[in-house]
């Protein structure tokens, strides 16, 4: 009996231990999000220094504790922009029981739509295609989409240009990426924006753009708007300039002024064209290093704490997976404030209610994120930027296009 | 009148750079009958050397240029000495199997380094100004690259035709048991072959790169879009390459000035070569030059 007795006393203190840490190991939650993206392969330029984005905010999270004792697990995988690796990648992190994932590219944000929908999985990719919102729930794209931002650069055309109906060119990539914004611009014009489409181009691997460049003006094209990647663009710009086709003032008569979309520009723009992207105008809903703001300084910050080179930090790509980490991580902050659970539930309707007073700032975009059950477009506010002196610099106010609205009665 | 010269102009310009690039293709095939898969590969290292050397070592463009060439000439020359030198005699499908690995190895290395994940460009070393000829203009990078590739095409031919160690690669490439009955070191032969190549993918990645920017995915893709044009001219001429190369520029030009942006037409430029290649096949399926085998059994 006494040697009982004996047993039962560190048997006690065992328990009593584990019922005291009991708390504390509850509150070590762990809310798993993961993202699956082309680090190599096609479109990795823009990628890698994504991927570096949200892997550095969701560190800072963790290192700072901005979620208390809580931690943030992003695995990002590598899928060389391959629908099928993307798939596996995706099928994986399910088990892994992710609450919210980032995907990457406009084939497999489209082709993933119904699995997103299946496991009722809130999901943040890095394609702005309109499409991707269509027949869908849980994906909530971060800024205006691509239509949007090439109407809104359709917009700025036709309120710049002087004389009669400026003629537009469209230079796109060939795939379902560049061709995302073809039909909403054509769409927008039809609706009276006062400008004629006169040609639709989807680049190849081209070495030499003169026959394009000068069979657009010969049939007076004065604006060329691209939906593609910076290379392509750079090419074409090189040649428009040995061409002597680029226009110095905008809209020139006999001369091409070139305008672009999200991924047609950044500072990788610059770098590949060298002069002949000077007055290149390009939009986004992001802030830039080169014009200096709290979102800007904090971004430095962040690439200089974790080690990143100089053209990372610079990076718009970097600014992007931010963003999309920063806004990831408030929404299980709202769904943690309120006492809830994180759950892709919880993560999903917080979306959902981000908008008016509860719109998030992340201090790196133009406008506010807003979200609503039916808006997923996240920041909806774009910014027209202009290369000057070799930098891009603001032109005027951040806008909403208006053409979006009327396109969409 | 001036719009069709100046499409004349640039095919010819596309189409030189084209002959370069494939001419890696041809001198491996010319004297092992091997395709090199991770022919873009080189073409991608051999920019990236030279940017290197460039930017990062302040090496004089020029130089670096040749440094570039020197350096992918041993790469090249190694890979052959670790990769496929144990292959001599393996059927051909398993040598071409070993190319699409090293493709996957040297695409690894690549993307280990800056080049992997960003772009850059190569300082600006010619005039700004153009050059006009007749009524058409043609950029100093452009002249530049066309004569470096008609140098460098006139080189190989000459070194083919008239060289003992070009006239053994021949041999080599027509019998390789022939050849070493007569003392050709067959091993060798084809390590050569394989450092020409690696040699002139760093000239066409060189000029590609000036001409577009370093860009891995642009770069790399090379190797990809110069294959109709060694098909074309034959996979084991070198007079085939620049005349096929030529031909192919001429097309996506011309596809591109007249065709695109009519009765719904688009991309035509990327389309037409290889309808056009399959026509020609038909008619001559050894390519335009290429050598017609008669097996006699």
């Amino acid at each position: 009996m006494k040697n009982q007795r004996v047993w039962m006393v560190p048997i006690m203190i065992v328990l009593g231990m584990v019922m005291a840490l009991a708390p504390a190991a509850q509150a070590a939650e762990v809310y798993k999000l993961a993202l699956s993206l082309a680090i190599t392969g096609p479109t990795s330029d823009a990628g890698n220094p994504y991927s570096k984005g949200v892997e550095d905010y969701i560190r800072y999270v963790n290192d700072t504790k901005m979620l208390k004792d809580a931690k943030v697990e992003c695995p990002i995988r590598d899928d060389q922009y391959q629908t099928d690796i993307t798939k596996r990648n995706f099928e994986d992190f399910l088990a892994d029981g992710i609450v919210l994932y980032l995907n990457y590219s406009t084939g497999s944000t489209l082709a993933l739509k119904r699995d997103f929908e299946e496991e009722k999985i809130p999901t943040i990719p890095a394609s702005f295609h309109a499409g991707n919102l269509e027949e869908s729930t849980y994906i909530f794209l971060p800024i205006s989409t691509y239509s949007d931002q090439c109407i809104g650069l359709a917009e700025y055309i036709v309120s710049n240009h002087k004389g009669d109906t400026p003629k537009v060119a469209m230079f796109i990539h060939p795939s379902a990426f560049g061709r995302a914004p073809v039909e909403d611009v054509q769409k927008a014009v039809a609706a009276g924006l006062k400008m004629e489409i006169v040609e639709v181009v989807e680049h190849g691997k081209d070495l030499d753009n003169t026959a394009l460049l000068q069979r657009l003006v010969s049939k007076k094209v004065r604006y060329v708007l691209s939906q593609t990647v910076q290379s392509p663009v750079a090419t074409l710009l090189k040649d428009a300039q040995r061409l002597g086709l680029i226009a110095t003032t905008f809209g020139e008569e006999g001369k091409l002024t070139f305008l672009g979309a999200h991924y047609t520009g950044g500072n990788d723009l610059i770098e590949l064209a060298g002069t002949a992207a000077e007055g290149y105008c390009w939009t986004t809903s992001y802030t830039l290093t080169s014009e200096p703001g709290d979102g800007t300084t904090f971004q430095l910050m962040l690439a200089k704490k974790y080690g990143r080179d100089d053209k990372t930090a610079n990076s718009h790509n970097y600014t992007n997976g931010m963003m999309v980490a920063q806004t990831a991580v408030e929404t299980i902050r709202r769904v943690q404030a309120k006492g809830g659970k994180v759950t892709r539930e919880s993560l999903y309707a917080e979306l959902n209610a981000m908008n008016g007073a509860k719109a998030y700032s992340p201090g790196n975009t133009v406008g506010p994120v807003t979200y609503s059950p039916t808006d997923h477009a996240g920041v909806d506010t774009l910014q027209i930027y202009a290369v000057k002196s070799g930098v891009f610099r603001s032109v005027g106010k951040p806008f909403t296009p208006t053409f979006v609205a009327k396109i969409k009665k | 009148m001036t719009y069709f010269l100046q499409l004349v102009l640039s095919g010819i310009v596309v189409g030189s750079i084209y002959a370069l690039s494939g001419l890696g293709f041809v001198l491996i095939y010319k004297s092992s009958r091997v395709l090199n898969i991770a022919h873009g590969q080189i073409i991608a290292m051999g920019a990236f050397i030279t940017y290197a050397l460039t930017v990062w070592l302040k090496i004089p463009l020029y130089i670096s240029f040749f440094i570039s060439m020197g350096v992918t000439f041993f790469l090249a020359m190694s890979v052959e000495r670790i990769f496929l030198r144990r292959l001599i005699g393996e059927p051909i499908i398993s040598v071409i199997m070993v190319t699409i690995g090293l493709m996957s190895i040297l695409d690894g290395i690549i993307y280990l380094t800056p080049f992997g994940s960003f772009n850059y460009s190569f300082p600006d070393f010619f005039p700004k100004t153009t050059i006009n000829i007749g009524p058409a203009t043609i950029s100093w990078t452009q002249l530049v690259g066309v004569i470096v590739t008609f140098v460098l095409i006139g080189l190989f031919s000459w070194f083919f035709k008239r060289s003992t160690v070009g006239i053994s690669m021949r041999a080599v490439s027509d019998d390789q048991l022939a050849s070493m009955s007569v003392g050709i070191s067959v091993p060798k032969v084809f390590g050569l072959a394989w450092a020409m190549a690696g040699m002139s993918a760093a000239a066409a990645g060189g000029i590609i790169g000036n001409i577009t920017g370093l860009n891995f995915e642009t770069l790399h893709a090379f190797g990809i879009i110069v294959f109709p044009v060694v098909i074309l001219g034959g996979l084991d001429s070198i007079v085939g390459a620049v005349v096929a190369g030529i031909i192919m520029g001429l097309i996506q030009q011309f596809a591109s000035g007249y065709l695109d942006g009519k009765w719904g037409l688009n991309g035509t430029a990327d389309v037409l070569p290889y309808i056009i290649l399959l026509v020609i096949l038909l008619f001559k399926p050894h390519g335009l030059f290429g050598t017609h085998e008669i097996e006699r059994v």
